[in-house]
């Protein structure tokens, strides 16, 4: 395929054409972009998948912008995939992500595409573990993964990436009560951002408290938990990151984790993109029969009480 | 209401209720501000307030009704109108040329890399030398602008915020090489910069080392320039950029209320520098509102410097200069902007302002040229020699409607204030975004009621000509100012004392480290002939640049147009888009160069993604290279360009350029919005623009030519 070569010369266009089709809800973009990936499989890349997340507010744009710049001014090529859930109503979308990346968007080392999730972010994300594919194949050394604010998404997120990232402000400590084991399973660097200036001895105890916090929901097999200080206005602590996170892919790889990861979140997508395909199918098939607005009349009327109705309408979906 | 009087309104309202068909209570119309206006204000209107003093006068506590007894019947208003363009000479010209026909003060407008802090050879600001203003790079530059204009008589205003300190500190000097101690020098530096982080977008630094240094420059005129306003705190861009007049007038005494406490914090008293303190509004079409605005500006001012413990009365009295407003102002039949000017300029006057300037009918085609500069001087001169407004002070005190208005905007804009003071004032909301995105909602608002036709402007949306008369232009040529410019820089740096200056930067830069008034190392360096540009990046070195994150509305537009037929025309042409192709069109909206124009982009990038487009919002200041990696990267279907500032000719050619550069086959396509005199139209197809979308173009059916444009490019495929 000439796209694929393309890709896999570093092309910025065919790379950008690339993320388009794997995105694209076209039957024929999917074609192509099915063989398109499987012939990329074949060649893949040596790339780190990075997964960042955070409250809004602590600094998450910042880290990355910086954090961005150091990677790159060490030669790193550096991908970056922005999940932008600012999608509305009308479905069409406003995204802001250049805005927050002024300097590393203008290094050529660099390749940044906003996707606009549409409210859906199942559908969006495989587009997004496929893009990260074709970064792979092109050469990209390091790919992030960002998406905007908490919750499902991070799940959702952490599903794409090699190792994942949870940026905190100083004074979050007390938030640690609410941090359940769940979040830790997740996440495998703790970065506490600002540590500068006033901040500074704010954020230290924060850190401490994290390590303290992690240490008691460690289970007995996992690695220890890291735990990280930097400002990433003062461009401080950036070393510390990507050595603890190439230390991290190293040890993963070296006890085969690397690769079980890779294989359970191989399951999980298969698992969601078949059960999306099937929820799809069968949404076409309910809407078409028609049953929703025949049987609610009934319930109106009291002909029928709402659970069978359900039970109705579910036997008379399924059966074929 | 006496029995007398409550007959009489009975009867009043049977008849009106008679000849509208409509109860009275139904009969209020809402402003864009959320005050119901009365077909009809009495006496009672006059009740029960809490700001204003129906009795109070002129010169006198609460300063509702001007700042001095005498108003205009002892002097009239500065006539002060804002110029600037291509080089120093060529402005210097201009201005001597306006003092000989009635202007009395001057005021300068800079070009956008001056007030960004680049030199004219640097090439981030290829684009924009001399376009909108007047480019200054060292103090000789500053010394031409002035010449043979005695500064220890005319009194200058300067527009400048972000390269404020190399800027006034040129300006000093000049002085002192004029021979005019600085003791003596008249007039205003703007120095207002959290309304910059909001809508004016020449910033430099970040919040807080910009706040010290506006500080800084209060603290040393306060010090050494007792004739000069150490700030004009400005409320004028925040209409212009779409605020109404209640935001307008609360953000602008809440950014008020910021200034002094910083100046307090340098440990001056209140009364050392207040009496200095300056303001700037805009006057825009709404008659009454704006000369209640004035009013109730003064009013509150001295309510919150009194709170301040302000004992001098001076501290006390709001002076402002205003502007009409060049938003108002249409491209279409432009001959009209004449009469909405000078409606705009009575208004102010009947406010009670200090000085005017009015815009000219060129205003959104164009800088203004000689004739078009002409008329808008002469609408101030006219009504001061033939109209009579200046022979009584205040004359609407006392208007049932007229005072309400000003209680009623009072009340308002207190409320705004108030929320912002708890929340820990302006600095931090400013840092967080907020009034930004309330203004934009607002203009978003405006713009939807445009386009709907619920808003009349007459020659845009109605009563079109059907004969467009063609104007003429300036036109200025930046890249022969820009030689001209760097030529000067050059001999400039060829003759100076190297080594000295190198000191004096890198005394600057430690100065910055610590509580030094920056701008007395900053006079240093300008004197030994350091450049604009240098002094401002000694300074980055310790604060480093400021990059805005943007952040937008979304379904305020949408919101106007439920159920209407055009847009959802677009809607489902969308749709269909997307059933065709697979995603939605998406649309990179851009702004490139040191052009801040940001209101026109920012509404049509949410009112485009109401409709359905995906739209990636590029940041401020993008080189045309950056815009088409951006584009590129995300697989636009087309970039729309909004340019105000005349970068258009420089800026779009080198974007094509850097598309092909990236990707020889790009099929993305360009189109343009913003202030494209005509005469630049076949320059840009020539240069393969899709479309031109200039000023009043109606959002929607804009929308429907993008979609339509981007399909045939497609299908060409
Ligand atoms: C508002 C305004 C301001 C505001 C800007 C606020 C903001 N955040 O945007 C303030 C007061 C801050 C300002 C400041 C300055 N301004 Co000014 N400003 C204007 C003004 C009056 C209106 C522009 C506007 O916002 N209109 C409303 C919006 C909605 O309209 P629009 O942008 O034209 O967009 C419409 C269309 O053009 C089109 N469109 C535009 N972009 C796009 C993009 C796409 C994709 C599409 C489809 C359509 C489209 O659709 C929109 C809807 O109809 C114009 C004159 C005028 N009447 O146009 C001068 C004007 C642009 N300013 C001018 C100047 C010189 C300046 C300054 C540089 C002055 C100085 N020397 O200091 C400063 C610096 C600002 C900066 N940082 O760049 C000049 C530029 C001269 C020139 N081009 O030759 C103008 C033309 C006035 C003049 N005649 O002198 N300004
Ligand atoms: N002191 C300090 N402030 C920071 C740092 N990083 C970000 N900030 C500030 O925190 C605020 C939020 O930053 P932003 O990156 O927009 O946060 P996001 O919402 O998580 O993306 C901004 O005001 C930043 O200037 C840092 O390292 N130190």
């Amino acid at each position: 395929m000439e796209l694929v070569d393309k890709i896999i010369k570093g092309e910025r266009a065919a790379i950008a054409k690339a993320i388009t089709l794997v995105e694209s809800s076209k039957d024929s973009d999917q074609q192509i972009s099915r063989q398109m990936i499987s012939e990329l499989i074949k060649k893949p890349g040596k790339s780190i998948r990075v997964g960042f997340s955070g409250p809004p507010g602590v600094g998450k744009s910042t880290f990355i912008e910086s954090f961005g710049s150091y990677l790159v001014s060490q030669n790193y090529k550096l991908g970056i995939l922005a999940i932008d859930p600012s999608s509305q109503i009308t479905g069409g979308s406003i995204l802001g992500d250049k805005t927050r990346m002024v300097e590393i968007s203008k290094n050529p080392n660099t390749f940044i595409r906003s996707t606009p999730s549409r409210g859906t972010l199942g559908g969006i994300s495989m587009g997004t573990r496929e893009a990260s594919i074709i970064l792979d194949a092109a050469g990209y050394d390091f790919i992030f993964i960002e998406t905007v604010g908490v919750g499902q998404s991070e799940i959702v997120a952490s599903n794409l990436v090699d190792i994942f990232t949870l940026i905190v402000g100083p004074g979050s400590g007390d938030e640690l009560q609410g941090i359940k084991k769940g979040i830790t399973e997740y996440a495998d660097i703790f970065i506490v951002n600002k540590n500068d200036g006033e901040l500074k001895m704010e954020a230290s105890k924060t850190a401490a408290d994290y390590k303290s916090a992690l240490s008691y929901y460690k289970k007995l097999d996992e690695l220890e938990k890291q735990v990280l200080l930097v400002s990433a206005i003062e461009q401080t602590g950036m070393e510390d990151v990507i050595k603890t996170i190439n230390q991290i892919i190293d040890q993963n790889k070296l006890k085969g984790i690397f690769d079980e990861r890779r294989a359970d979140q191989l399951e999980y997508w298969i698992e969601e993109e078949v059960k999306h395909i099937i929820a799809s199918d069968i949404t076409k098939r309910l809407i078409s029969k028609g049953n929703i607005p025949k049987y609610s009349k009934k319930v109106m009327k009291n002909e029928m009480s709402m659970y069978e109705a359900v039970e109705t309408i579910t036997n008379d979906t399924l059966k074929q | 209401m006496n029995n007398k009087l409550n007959n009489g309104f009975n009867t009043w309202q049977k008849s009106f209720e008679k000849e509208t068909k409509k109860n009275f209570s139904d009969s209020k119309s809402e402003t864009d501000e959320g005050i119901d206006i009365k077909p009809v204000y009495t006496k009672d209107d006059l009740e029960n307030f809490s700001f204003v003093e129906s009795n109070s006068l002129p010169g006198q506590w609460p300063y509702t009704r001007g700042p001095k007894a005498s108003m205009y019947t002892n002097r009239p208003w500065t006539i002060r109108q804002y110029a600037g363009f291509s080089t120093a000479e060529e402005s210097n010209e201009f201005y001597k040329k306006n003092l000989e026909s009635g202007q009395k003060g001057l005021s300068v407008a800079f070009d956008l890399p001056t007030h960004r802090g680049y030199d004219s050879d640097d090439d981030l600001v290829m684009g924009d030398v001399g376009k909108a203003g007047v480019a200054i790079d060292t103090v000789e530059d500053m010394k031409i602008l002035f010449n043979n204009i005695p500064l220890d008589q005319m009194s200058v205003s300067m527009t400048m915020n972000g390269a404020v300190l190399p800027v006034l500190a040129s300006f000093i000097v000049a002085g002192e090489e004029q021979g005019v101690d600085r003791s003596l020098l008249s007039g205003t530096i703007q120095n207002d910069i959290l309304k910059e982080f909001m809508v004016r977008n020449t910033y430099i630094y970040p919040p807080e080392p910009s706040m010290k240094i506006v500080a800084d420059i209060i603290e040393f005129t306060s010090k050494e320039m007792p004739k000069f306003n150490s700030i004009s705190i400005s409320g004028y861009h925040m209409q212009e950029a779409g605020a109404d007049n209640v935001l307008e007038l609360a953000y602008t005494l809440a950014d008020g209320m910021e200034y002094v406490r910083a100046a307090i914090s340098k440990g001056l008293d209140v009364d050392d520098f207040a009496p200095r303190l300056s303001f700037f509004f805009a006057i825009g079409t709404d008659f009454f509102m704006e000369i209640a605005k004035l009013r109730a500006a003064r009013t509150l001012w001295a309510k919150i410097m009194k709170d301040f413990g302000a004992k001098n009365e001076r501290s006390l009295i709001l002076r402002t200069h205003c502007q009409t407003s060049g938003v108002s102002l249409t491209e279409k039949d432009p001959y009209n902007n004449i009469i909405r000017t000078s409606y705009e300029a009575l208004s102010a006057i009947l406010g009670g302002t200090q000085s005017l300037h009015t815009n000219s009918f060129d205003e959104a085609i164009a800088l203004p040229t000689d004739e078009s500069a002409r008329i808008a001087r002469n609408t101030q001169l006219i009504l001061q020699n033939e109209t009579g407004v200046t022979k009584t002070v205040d004359p609407l005190a006392g208007s049932y409607f007229v005072e309400n208005l000003t209680e009623e905007l009072s009340k308002k804009a207190w409320d705004i204030i108030t929320e912002i003071e708890e929340l820990g004032g302006m600095t931090k909301a400013v840092k967080a975004g907020i009034p930004k995105l309330k203004i934009e909602e607002s203009a978003t608002k405006k713009q939807a009621k445009v386009d709907s036709g619920s808003r009349v402007v007459v020659g845009v949306n109605k009563y079109k000509n059907p004969k467009e008369p063609l104007v003429d232009v300036r036109v200025i040529d930046n890249n022969r100012v820009r030689d001209d410019q760097i030529k000067k820089i050059q001999a400039i740096k060829e003759s100076r004392d190297t080594k000295a200056v190198d000191k004096a930067l890198t005394n600057l830069t430690n100065a910055a480290k610590d509580e030094t008034n920056l701008l007395i190392p900053c006079i240093e360096a300008i004197k030994l002939r350091a450049t604009v540009g240098e002094v401002s990046k000694a300074l980055e070195q310790v604060y480093g640049r400021h990059f805005a994150k943007s952040l937008s509305v979304s379904g305020v537009y949408g919101k106007h147009f439920e159920g209407d037929k055009e847009f959802m025309k677009v809607e489902s042409k969308i749709k269909e888009f997307e059933n065709v192709n697979g995603r939605r069109p998406r649309v990179l909206v851009v702004k490139m160069g040191q052009d801040g124009h940001d209101r026109g982009a920012k509404i049509v990038a949410t009112s485009f993604a109401d409709m359905g487009f995906d739209v990636d919002m590029g940041p401020l200041f993008q080189s045309p290279k950056d815009v088409a990696k951006d584009a590129i990267e995300n697989d636009v279907h087309a970039i729309g360009v909004s340019t105000l500032a005349a970068g258009h000719k420089t800026l779009v050619p080198e974007l094509m350029k850097g598309l092909k550069e990236i990707d020889p086959k790009s099929k993305i396509i360009v189109f343009v919005g913003g202030i494209i005199p005509e005469q630049d139209y076949e320059f840009l197809y020539e240069n393969n623009v899709s479309a031109i979308f200039g000023p009043g173009s109606n959002i929607i059916e804009s929308a429907e030519k993008v979609i339509d444009l981007i399909s045939d490019n497609l299908s060409k495929e």
